[in-house]
């Protein structure tokens, strides 16, 4: 008899008397999901060749009328080579996803960035190249970062152009129309190879703003909407720490240093990273149109890799949010522990409002909300807004999330769905409806892994109805690794 | 990998050059360079006969600079002596004579080295990057971009 059929015997039997609150517990983590249950180790397997377009199935509700265009989404899809392969999730091929939606169909089309280190990796039948979590091995080519540049992150529409972003090398530009590979995108050819990170923030009047992290020092890139590079100024940053991610409102930029700290030089790269968490948390705002001008402001150590786009009260109050964890350990173990099929449970990521205030002081509100992957309605990028979008919903001893919500600020309420956990629930990215303008006014697309068919899915919500769930899900025959970041972009 | 600790503008350092014909049994060697993108500026490149020359510790054996005006280049040294060689060659793409870094210390013009050797976050070996000049005339390729 094993734990679960000894568990549902005491349970049937007399569970008033027999069922402990500790084997309620347990009893409730085998009915969600226990580590034999749910084989969520599909969704980090390898995808071994690119999948060509291929129509997907409707299996639930109608497309909104209105909805029509490309939804690009990146992330690691392939991790496993016979002589060797990635010890981290995050050091897997760019794989460029694209859900393309018009007159009610979906397709599914996926093809791996072409990169160098792509290259030198078929060649030699291994991961040779080091990465962020895994180290370099004989027969490793590295020239300059582009070299172990894996494109893996996020995507981003620039110029009629996707470029696909990794955060310690360059852009790499791709063709929409078919996901190939033109190359790397050297903004000014002497600062060829400096790293943009994944997450570029867009001002309302179009240009895009990022960071290239060296050590201390950030190289801040703007770029116009059609991709031409408007500047790039270096300034200091006051520690080294590991940033992923940035924000800001639309007079200025917010690097959030956390005490994840690169006190050495060493491959792979995360092991240069110390959790130092004595130093706090400090958080430094420059002001767009003068880098020179800063401010520092500090609040206590915590880590995370994503925050929502920030806005500015009139008092020069600046607010933004973001899915903070105690610590790095997501980074440092279950990066690793997912490339050997397992999981170490850890606390979720928790939904934070952060405030900094015009006399110097700064505050972290935790809403207890489970967060990750939070993105805002796009028209609101750097301005007042109400509403959060974000992945949610854990299970134990199953990975990621299984849900979508929305957390609206003004109530302090959610709007959720969850799919239970045999669907590892991809980032919500949101399409405003045709001629909509109204916060929300739109859908939500996710994609999902359902475990149970082994299936990719994508999901239309109503972004003011989450709870009612999806509107629409169709299904792919294939399943591909869950991905991380994406972009729609309208037809 | 944000910093990749490489400090590559050294890879290519010109040492100062002493040039060692030697009068015996001598060889060519015509060195090609191709796959060349910007066709402007010229190839910069070092001859040596010895690891200790390959890592700056030596004087190299010739030296070279071959503008660009196409997609390859060559040029010819005689009056070698035979024996192992590498060379270690940059394009000065804006000819300012420099090989020239981004703002972190990563090269930003084209480097390569004998036998189309690539380096580790470094110099590429000298066991990968040396080659036999043999008495007569010798062809190196190397591609460039």
């Amino acid at each position: 008899m094993n734990r679960r059929q000894l568990l549902q015997s005491f349970s049937g039997v007399a569970a008033t008397t027999i069922l402990t609150p500790e084997l309620a517990q347990a009893a409730a983590q085998l009915s969600r999901g226990a580590a034999s249950g749910i084989n969520w180790q599909i969704a980090f397997a390898d995808l071994d060749a690119d999948l060509p377009r291929a129509p997907m199935k409707r299996i639930h509700g109608r497309a909104p009328e209105g909805l029509a265009g490309s939804l690009y989404r990146n992330g690691p899809g392939k991790f496993h080579r016979p002589g060797g392969s990635v010890d981290h999730w995050f050091d897997g091929d760019g794989l460029m996803r694209a859900f393309r939606v018009s007159d009610g169909a979906a397709t599914l089309e996926a093809r791996f960035i072409d990169t160098p280190k792509r290259r030198v990796e078929t060649a030699a039948n291994a991961v040779v190249q080091p990465g962020f979590g895994t180290a370099g091995k004989p027969g490793a080519q590295v020239r300059n970062s582009d070299d172990v540049n894996p494109g893996n992150i996020s995507v981003m529409s620039m110029g009629g152009e996707l470029w696909a972003l990794w955060e310690a090398g360059s852009p790499i530009a791709m063709e929409p129309k078919d996901l190939s590979t033109k190359g790397f995108k050297t903004l000014r050819e002497d600062l060829a190879h400096v790293p943009y990170l994944a997450h570029p923030r867009r001002d309302p009047g179009g240009d895009v703003w990022s960071l290239g992290l060296s050590g201390a020092q950030a190289l801040v890139w703007r770029v116009s909407a059609d991709g031409a590079l408007k500047s790039a100024d270096m300034v200091a940053l006051p520690v080294a720490s590991y940033v992923h991610d940035f924000t800001a409102t639309s007079r200025h930029l917010i690097v959030i240093l956390q005490p994840w700290v690169q006190d050495r030089m060493v491959l792979p790269y995360a092991d240069s990273l110390t959790w130092r968490p004595e130093l706090g948390t400090k958080v430094l705002v420059l002001d767009k149109d003068d880098l020179t001008k800063r401010r520092i402001y500090e609040l206590p150590p915590f880590f995370a890799f994503h925050f929502g786009s920030a806005w500015e009260e009139t008092d020069g109050t600046l607010r933004f949010d973001g899915c903070l964890t105690e610590d790095a350990r997501f980074a440092t173990t279950n990066g690793k522990a997912f490339m050997k099929g397992t999981y170490v449970p850890e606390p979720a990521s928790i939904l934070t409002l952060v405030t900094l205030q015009p006399d110097g002081r700064a505050t972290l509100q935790p809403t207890g909300v489970t967060a990750e992957f939070p993105r805002v309605d796009g028209l609101r990028s750097g301005q007042t807004r109400r509403y959060t979008i974000h992945a949610t919903a854990t299970a134990p001893n199953v990975p990621l999330f299984h849900g979508v919500a929305t957390y609206d600020w003004k109530t302090g309420k959610s709007d959720t769905y969850d799919f239970g956990a045999n669907h590892l629930m991809e980032e919500a990215v949101f399409v405003a409806r045709p001629g909509g303008s109204d916060e929300l006014d739109g859908w939500l697309l996710a994609p999902s892994v359902n475990i149970k068919t082994k299936a990719t899915e994508l999901h239309v919500f109503d972004a003011r109805r989450v709870a009612a769930g999806p509107l629409c899900t169709w299904r792919s025959e294939h399943v591909l690794p869950v991905s991380l970041h994406g972009v729609f972009v309208k037809a | 990998m944000k910093t990749l600790p490489l400090v590559l503008s050294l890879i290519v350092g010109m040492a100062a050059l002493t040039p060692a014909v030697r009068a015996a049994e001598t060889s060519s060697l015509t060195v090609t360079f191709s796959g060349i993108k910007a066709t402007t500026g010229a190839i910069l490149f070092t001859v040596v006969n010895s690891e200790a020359a390959y890592g700056d510790k030596a004087p190299a054996s010739a030296q070279g600079m071959l503008p660009v005006s196409t997609n390859s280049a060559s040029k010819v040294f005689s009056g070698l002596a035979p024996g192992r060689y590498a060379i270690k060659a940059f394009h000065d793409v804006n000819g300012d004579g420099k090989m020239n870094a981004n703002p972190f210390g990563i090269p930003t013009e084209p480097f390569a080295f004998s036998n189309n050797a690539v380096g580790n976050m470094g110099p590429a070996k000298w066991a990968d990057a040396s080659f036999e000049v043999k008495a007569g005339d010798n062809i190196h390729a190397i591609t460039i971009d």
